[in-house]
């Protein structure tokens, strides 16, 4: 890589387009591994690298981030892409706000289109019960400054005329929880965007560059084995995401993960129909999410597959429940072909909520636990994880976040369902 | 991984069968045993249930990397 990353606008398109070839060149790669570093980023992922661009712009610190495969790879590239903070727990409520908030202004703040698109988050009331947790979601949600509008079959049906929300069905819609402001970003888009932020300010990404162990000295860590070598680090952050539970292993820690698959799919590209974020629980089916990407496919997903897995496929059963789901809502969805089917594998704490803290070591630390949901809390995550790492305090929003809170019992269990993940 | 067998039924579809957790290590603390989960990519062993068939408790041996089935045991009726 040569010469400065240049700056993204519509003149520089023109320049571009003028100068024919040239201007665009590779954003992050060709980086060699130095000998040492302020911090050590385990994982290129969202919360890796968005970590470790605020290092380098907030903190002026030498940062690597080492990653086993390549940026995007991991669920940052595989998750359904949508944004909302409709949480009902006040810790969560201004952690995911905070990072709404952020999504807002990240595409100026990066200078990358990142494509956020608020289209609304819809949570579809099946049942007079869903119509009282809603309103309760909403009350909660309110009461913390966040806003949300409750809607009925009326609204709803102007609001998402496709859906036809006063239509006639087995379970019959009787309501919803809106959110506007919510809606998708470009998940690649984020992953590229902070990692040629990240690089124009000098941090080093290296792909292909499995971390394999921790090197420890009179009980601070020292530094990581790789399968490029060893490197010197002041601090070790692993943003490791789905592969977390085999971190603490190696680390010698057994944490309050379990590894799950979950699963999405995407239909061939339709015309405009669906203009914003479905989310329900259907009771046949169990829960269905549903959209429809710029290119015009409708990306689906749901549950978790219900087991440990590694092996990023997906169950068909649940594939079917997912599609059964949308066309319970959709019917007029039902005869569009399914193109691809993926799955990634999902970190899942035992309440639901994520781990931002120190893992056995003083200068060791875990960003992690972020289940099925943590595409969303990327820039938020990113700039108070970066305060933890250079300050070694956490900032008040993530210090709900600690590992101890499970020993503790000041769980964040939104679900209130206890500590197994696919229990529902 | 599309069917596990289970040692009273035979085999069955997966969907009949409900994962419940991973066993924790022997002499965990009371704390571990409901919070912690121990993670290992080759060699993983559950607790599930055949709740759509027979109900049986089984001690199913994974690899969970792989999806392979290594062994199933009834729990409970001696066969463990
Ligand atoms: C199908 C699906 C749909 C989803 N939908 C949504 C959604 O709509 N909204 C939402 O908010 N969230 C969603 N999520 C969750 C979200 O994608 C994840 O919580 C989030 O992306 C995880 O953080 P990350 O981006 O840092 O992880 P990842 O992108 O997985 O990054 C972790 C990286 O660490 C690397 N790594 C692991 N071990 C090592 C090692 N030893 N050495 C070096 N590198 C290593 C991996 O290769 C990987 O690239 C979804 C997830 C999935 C799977
Ligand atoms: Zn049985």
């Amino acid at each position: 890589m040569t010469g400065p990353t240049p700056h993204y606008s519509a003149l520089a398109l023109l320049r571009a387009r003028l100068a024919g070839g040239g201007f665009w060149r590779p954003l992050w790669t060709g980086r060699l591994l130095k000998q040492a570093y302020d911090v050590v980023v385990v994982g290129a992922g969202g919360h890796g690298l968005a970590t470790a661009f605020h290092l380098a712009r907030d903190h002026g610190l030498k940062v690597a981030v080492l990653e086993k495969r390549l940026v995007g790879y991991g669920n940052v590239g595989r998750n359904t892409t949508i944004v909302r903070s409709n949480y009902l727990l006040p810790e969560n409520h201004y952690f995911y706000e905070d990072s709404l908030r952020r999504w807002e202004t990240l595409s100026k703040d990066l200078n990358y289109n990142v494509m956020y698109s608020p289209r609304g988050v819809v949570d579809l009331a099946l049942s007079d019960g869903d119509m009282i947790g809603a309103a309760r979601r909403g009350n909660a949600m309110r009461l913390a400054g966040i806003d949300c509008e409750m809607m009925d079959r009326a609204a709803l049906d102007r609001f998402c005329p496709e859906l036809v929300a006063s239509r006639d069905r087995r379970f019959p819609i009787f309501g919803a929880l809106v959110q506007h402001r919510g809606g998708t970003v470009r998940h690649d888009a984020v992953a590229w965007g902070y990692a040629r932020a990240a690089t124009a300010l000098g941090v080093d990404i290296i792909e292909d560059c499995e971390v394999t162990g921790l090197r420890t000295a009179a009980g601070v860590a020292t530094g990581v084995e790789t399968v490029k070598g060893y490197v010197q680090a002041n601090r070790v952050l692993f943003a490791t995401a789905g592969h977390t539970g085999m971190i603490g292993t190696m680390l010698g820690v057994t944490l309050p993960i379990e590894t799950h698959l979950l699963q999405a799919m995407v239909t061939e590209p339709i015309k405009p129909m669906l203009n914003t974020v479905l989310v329900y629980v259907h009771p046949g089916h169990g829960e269905t999410y549903l959209l429809q990407s710029d290119k015009g496919g409708l990306v689906m997903g749901g549950y978790l597959d219900g087991f440990p897995s590694y092996t990023r496929e997906g169950q068909w059963s649940r594939m079917e429940d997912v599609v059964q789901g949308a066309i319970a809502m959709l019917p007029q969805a039902a005869g569009v072909k399914i193109v691809r089917q993926w799955a990634g594998i999902n970190d899942m704490t035992m309440d639901g909520s994520p781990i931002i803290d120190r893992l056995r070591y003083d200068n060791v630390f875990l960003n992690a636990g972020w289940c099925y949901g943590g595409f969303k809390t990327i820039p938020a995550s990113g700039a108070a994880c970066a305060k933890l790492v250079a300050s070694g305090t956490a900032p008040d929003l993530i210090k709900a976040y600690r590992l101890s809170r499970f020993e503790t019992g000041h769980m964040l269990d939104e679900r209130g369902g206890g500590p197994f993940p696919v229990r529902l | 991984m599309t069917r596990l067998t289970c040692p009273f039924c035979g085999p069955r579809e997966l969907r009949e069968f409900e994962f419940h957790k991973t066993l924790p290590e022997p002499g965990s603390t009371p704390y571990a045993r409901v919070y912690e989960r121990v993670n290992r990519l080759d060699d993983s062993l559950e607790h599930w249930q055949h709740v759509q068939g027979c109900r049986g408790w089984l001690l199913v041996r994974r690899n969970p990397s792989s999806g392979a089935v290594l062994e199933t045991v009834i729990l409970g009726g001696g066969a463990q």
